[in-house]
C-alpha cells in the first residue's frame, strides 16, 4: 500500500508547454511590439540606431515611471487613478517652487516625491479603513488633486531653469537620461520583485482573504502599495517636467488610461496577483510607438487611440485564452 | 496544567450566535478531538484560537496568561497555528511560497533565498513524510487534496506548540488520510498539542487521547477517548439518539438505463471509460484518487471535455456546457469537489443560490411567483435541515457543511433526474451524514438515476447498490452484490484484475 500514498501528483511538475502558457500574456505583448517595431523599421530609416531608441524611451520614459506605480497597485488587485491629479501637482510645484538654486530644487524634488507617498498613503489608509472601492477612492483624489493643481497654476507655465531640462537630456556612453533611468527600474524590479514585499502585494491580490488568514495586515499593504504609486507617479512628474520644461496642470489626466493599459498589455491582470514590470515597460513602449506609426503612416492621428484599443483588446483576449487553456491543463 | 483553557467563550455574528459559553482545555502531547454537528461552532471557535476572529466574551488562558489575539501572527507568536478548514493558501503562488509565506529566509539583498527556500520545503516534507507534490507548482493548479496538504505543511513549518487541523482529512483520499492521522500522532508525541476536528468517527477514534463535543455553541462534555462509546458521542452531538446511518438498501434498481455511457475517454486522466447508469440504482464510484473520477464526473456534466458518447434515457446527448447538461428533467445535475469554486456564489444568500439556477422555473412571462420561490426554498432547506439564520443569510458565513447541504439543495431544485454526486457527505455531520443518504434511496426508489463518489469506503460499501472501481481512467471492475466490501475496492484500486 506504501506506493499508493505516491499516487497523489498530478501528471509531474510544470513542463515547458505550461511555462509557455504561464508567459503568454507577457510574450504576446513582446510580440506586438516586435511586429510594431518591423512595421516602422520598413517605413522609416534609422529605426534601428542609438538615438531613436534614446529618443523613443524619452517619450515613453513619463507613462513608464507612472505605470510602475499602476502595476504595483494592479498587482495588489487595485487601480489608481489619482496618479493623474498628482502628476499635475508635481509638474506645477516645481514650475513654481524650484527657482534656480540647486539645493532648492533638490530640497523640493525630495518635498515632491514625499507628497507622492504621503498622498497615496493616505489614499491606502482610506481606502482600507472606510472599506471603499479603490476605483471611487481615486478617482475622487484625481479630481482633489487636480483642483490643487489649477489653484496653484491655473494655466501652463511657471518655469525650470535649463540645466534641469538639460538634465533630461544628458548621455553617457552613448545612452541618454531616460536610458538610465529605464535600467534603474529595471534594476529596481530585479529586486523588488524577489522580496518578500513583493510576495505579499501579489498574494494579497491574488485572494485577500487568505493573505489575511496568513497574518498579513491588509490596512497596511494598502498603505504601501498606494504609497509606493504616489511616489512614482511624483517621480513621473519630476521627470515630465524635464520634458516640458514647466508646469501644466492638466496634464497628469493624460496618463491615467494609458498607465493602465501598459500594464495589462504587458500582461499584468486586472484581478491582481498576476504579472511583472518588464509587461508593462513592454506595454509602455507599444503604446508610445504606435504614436510613431500613425506618423510615419501619414495617417489622420486619430487613428492613435483606435489602434491602441485595438492592441489592448488583442492583449486581453491572448491572456484570457491562456488562462483558459492553463487552467484546463491545471485542473 | 493544561496549555490551553478557555471558560465561557461567546461569539455572535449579527443575530447569530455562533459559541455561546464554550469551555475547553487541552494539554502538550495530546491528539484532542473536537466535534460537533454542522454550525455547532467548532471552526468559529479555533478561528478565535488562532487569531482570525476575536471573541465577543469569556476568557481563554494559555500557559496560564490572558490571550486574546487580534491577528494569526500574535497566535503564532503563542505558539498556535491553524490549517483552517476553508483554505488560506494564495492560488498566485507556488507551494514553497505558499509554505513559507512571509517567513521566506532572505539574501544578505533581503530578497527571498529561493535554494534555501526549497531545501527547508524538502527537509520539511522528508521528515514528515508528506505525499510528493512538486514545490514549485502554482496552488491554482492544484487539487483540493494537494491543497490541503500543501495547508498541513504551511501549519507545521510554523513549528508550532499548538496545531489546529479543521476538517484537515475531509478532502484527503483513504491514503493520505492516514498518513496525515499518524502525522498527528507524530506530532503529539514529540510534545505537541493536536487539535483535531472532523466529521469521521472512524479517525477520531484512531489517534484521539480526548473528545470535547460541541452543541449549539457551547461545550456538552469532554471525555477520555478510551472511555466512552461512539453512540454516546453521536447522541451528545446531535441531542439525540441516532437511529442508523446507512438506510436499508431496498433495490430500486428497473432495467431501464437512464445513463449510459461508451468509449469515455479524455487522456491522460479518462482512457475509455464503459458503465450504464439504471433508473432507480445508486452506483458507486471508488478507486485511489487521480484515477480519473473527477474528470468523469466533470467531464459528464459538461464542465471539460471528453470523447465517447453518452446516452441519456435512450437519447444520445452531447453536452458542451453545464447550461446544457443542466436543461430540465433530462438532464444531469452535479454536486462539484470544489464547493467554494464551483458550488456556492459565496456572496450570495442562501435563496439566491438555491433559486438562481432554476429561476426560470418562477417566472411567468418574466415576472418572479415570490411566494412559490421562497415556498419551495424554505422547503429545500427544511429537508436538508440547512442551519442558516435565515434564506437571506449570505452562504459565505454558514459552516463548512451547512454549505455543502446548500450545494446539495441547489442541485435538487434543478429537476434534472440523473445526478452526479461527487463526494456529497464530505465534511457533514453525522446527522445530516445519515439523512443525506436517506434521501438519494428516497430519490432512488423515485426514479432517480444517482452516480455516487465517496472518499469514504464505508459509504460506498454501505449506500451503494453496484460499485464500480477505476484505475488509470479505466473501470478497473465492477463490484456486485457481496463482492462490495472495503478490501475488494482497494484490491481493485490497486492491483491487476481480470476485467484489466
Ligand atoms: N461570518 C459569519 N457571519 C454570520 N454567521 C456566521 C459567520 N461565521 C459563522 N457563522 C455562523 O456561526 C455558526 C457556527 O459556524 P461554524 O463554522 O463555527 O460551525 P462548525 O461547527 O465549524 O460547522 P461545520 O462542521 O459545518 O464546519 C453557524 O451557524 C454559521 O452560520
Ligand atoms: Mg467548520
Amino acid at each position: 500500500m506504501d506506493s499508493s500514498s505516491k499516487q497523489l501528483q498530478s501528471p509531474q511538475s510544470m513542463n515547458m508547454q505550461s511555462r509557455l502558457l504561464a508567459h503568454a500574456p507577457f510574450l504576446v505583448a513582446c510580440s506586438m511590439l516586435v511586429v510594431i517595431v518591423a512595421i516602422y523599421g520598413s517605413l522609416q530609416t534609422g529605426v534601428f540606431t542609438i538615438d531613436e531608441i534614446n529618443l523613443n524611451t524619452a517619450a515613453a520614459m513619463t507613462l513608464m515611471l507612472a505605470a510602475t506605480g499602476q502595476t504595483i497597485v494592479l498587482l495588489r488587485g487595485g487601480i489608481d487613478l489619482s496618479i493623474g491629479g498628482m502628476i499635475s501637482l508635481g509638474t506645477v510645484i516645481a514650475a513654481t517652487r524650484f527657482g534656480e538654486e540647486p539645493a532648492n530644487i533638490l530640497l523640493w524634488s525630495a518635498i515632491i516625491l514625499a507628497i507622492g507617498f504621503g498622498i497615496g498613503a493616505l489614499t491606502g489608509l482610506l481606502i482600507s479603513v472606510l472599506r471603499l472601492q479603490p476605483f471611487l477612492v481615486t478617482l475622487a483624489g484625481w479630481s482633489i488633486l487636480n483642483g490643487i493643481a489649477l489653484m496653484i497654476l491655473p494655466t501652463d507655465g511657471g518655469k525650470v531653469p535649463e540645466w534641469w531640462i538639460g538634465s533630461g537630456y544628458l548621455e553617457f556612453l552613448g545612452l541618454g537620461t531616460p536610458v538610465w533611468i529605464l535600467l534603474a527600474l529595471i534594476v529596481f524590479w530585479c529586486w523588488f520583485r524577489a522580496t518578500r514585499l513583493c510576495t505579499i502585494i501579489k498574494a494579497t491580490g491574488s485572494s485577500e482573504k487568505s493573505a489575511f488568514l496568513s497574518g498579513v495586515s491588509i490596512t497596511r499593504i494598502n498603505i504601501i502599495t498606494y504609497g509606493l504609486s504616489g511616489f512614482f507617479a511624483a517621480l513621473a512628474s519630476l521627470y515630465l517636467t524635464t520634458q516640458i520644461g514647466g508646469g501644466s496642470p492638466n496634464i497628469g489626466t493624460d496618463y491615467i488610461l494609458p498607465s493602465v493599459a501598459a500594464a495589462i498589455i504587458g500582461g499584468v491582470s486586472l484581478f491582481g496577483g498576476r504579472g511583472h514590470l518588464f509587461g508593462t515597460i513592454v506595454g509602455a513602449y507599444i503604446l508610445t510607438l504606435i504614436g510613431n506609426l500613425v506618423f510615419v503612416l501619414r495617417v489622420s492621428s486619430y487613428w492613435q487611440p483606435v489602434m491602441s484599443g485595438v492592441i489592448l483588446l488583442l492583449a486581453v483576449l491572448a491572456s484570457s485564452y491562456a488562462e483558459q487553456k492553463a487552467r484546463k491543463r491545471g485542473s | 496544567m493544561d496549555i490551553v483553557q478557555v471558560k465561557g467563550l461567546t461569539k455572535r455574528f449579527g443575530g447569530i450566535v455562533a459559541l455561546d459559553g464554550a469551555d475547553f482545555s487541552a494539554r502538550l502531547g495530546e491528539v484532542h478531538a473536537l466535534l460537533g454537528e454542522n454550525g455547532a461552532g467548532k471552526s468559529t471557535f479555533i478561528q478565535i484560537l488562532s487569531g482570525a476572529l476575536t471573541h465577543d466574551g469569556g476568557d481563554i488562558l494559555v500557559d496560564g496568561q490572558d490571550y486574546r489575539p487580534v491577528n494569526p501572527d500574535e497566535a503564532l507568536g503563542r505558539g498556535i497555528a491553524a490549517v483552517f478548514q476553508e483554505l488560506s493558501l494564495v492560488p498566485d503562488l507556488s507551494v514553497e511560497q505558499n509554505i513559507w509565506f512571509r517567513r521566506e529566509p532572505r539574501t544578505w539583498l533581503r530578497t527571498v533565498d529561493v535554494a534555501q527556500m526549497r531545501q527547508q520545503t524538502l527537509e520539511l516534507f522528508e521528515r514528515y513524510h508528506f505525499p510528493s507534490i512538486a514545490t514549485t507548482r502554482e496552488v491554482r493548479n492544484l487539487t483540493l487534496a494537494e491543497r490541503q496538504i500543501v495547508e498541513v505543511a504551511k501549519g507545521l513549518a510554523k513549528d508550532p506548540r499548538i496545531l489546529i487541523l479543521d476538517e484537515a482529512t475531509s478532502a484527503l483520499p483513504a491514503s493520505e488520510a492516514t498518513w496525515l492521522l499518524s502525522l498527528a500522532r507524530q506530532l503529539a508525541d514529540e510534545g505537541r498539542l493536536v487539535i483535531f476536528i472532523s466529521h469521521r468517527m472512524g479517525e477520531v477514534r484512531a489517534i484521539a487521547d480526548r473528545v470535547s463535543v460541541f452543541r449549539n455553541g457551547s461545550t456538552v462534555a469532554t471525555h477520555d477517548a478510551a472511555a466512552v462509546s461512539d453512540d454516546q458521542i453521536v447522541t451528545e452531538m446531535i441531542g439525540r439518539q441516532l437511529a442508523r446511518l446507512y438506510p436499508e438498501r431496498v433495490d430500486t434498481a428497473t432495467d431501464r438505463v437512464a445513463l449510459q455511457v461508451r468509449d469515455f475517454s479524455s487522456p491522460p486522466m479518462l482512457n475509455g471509460v464503459n458503465f450504464d447508469l439504471r433508473e432507480g440504482e445508486v452506483l458507486g464510484v471508488g478507486g485511489l484518487q487521480g484515477h480519473g473520477q473527477r474528470e468523469m464526473f466533470q467531464s459528464l456534466f459538461g464542465a471539460d471535455k471528453a470523447l465517447g458518447s453518452i446516452t441519456l434515457w435512450g437519447k444520445p446527448v452531447r453536452f458542451d456546457t453545464p447550461r446544457q447538461a443542466l436543461s430540465g428533467s433530462e438532464g444531469i445535475a452535479l454536486v462539484p469537489e470544489d464547493r467554494r469554486g464551483q458550488g456556492l456564489l459565496l456572496s450570495k444568500s442562501v435563496r439566491e443560490n438555491l433559486a438562481l439556477p432554476v429561476i426560470r422555473r418562477f417566472s411567468h412571462f418574466g415576472l418572479l411567483d415570490q411566494r412559490k420561490e421562497t415556498e419551495l426554498v424554505r422547503e429545500t432547506m427544511k429537508s436538508l435541515s440547512i442551519k442558516a439564520d435565515t434564506p437571506e443569510q449570505i452562504a459565505g458565513t454558514l459552516s463548512g457543511g451547512n454549505q455543502q447541504k446548500v450545494i446539495f439543495g441547489k442541485m435538487l431544485m434543478t429537476q434534472a433526474r440523473v445526478l452526479l454526486l461527487y463526494d456529497p457527505t464530505r465534511g457533514v455531520d453525522v446527522g445530516t451524514k445519515g439523512e443525506i443518504f436517506q434521501l438519494m434511496r428516497q430519490l432512488a426508489s423515485e426514479g432517480y438515476a444517482i452516480l455516487f463518489y465517496s472518499s469514504d469506503l464505508p459509504e460506498l460499501v454501505n449506500v451503494a447498490d453496484r460499485v464500480m472501481v477505476l484505475r488509470s481512467g479505466r473501470v478497473a471492475r465492477m463490484l456486485e452484490g457481496d463482492d462490495i466490501t472495503e478490501e475488494e475496492i482497494l484490491r481493485a484500486a490497486v492491483f491487476d484484475s481480470e476485467a484489466a
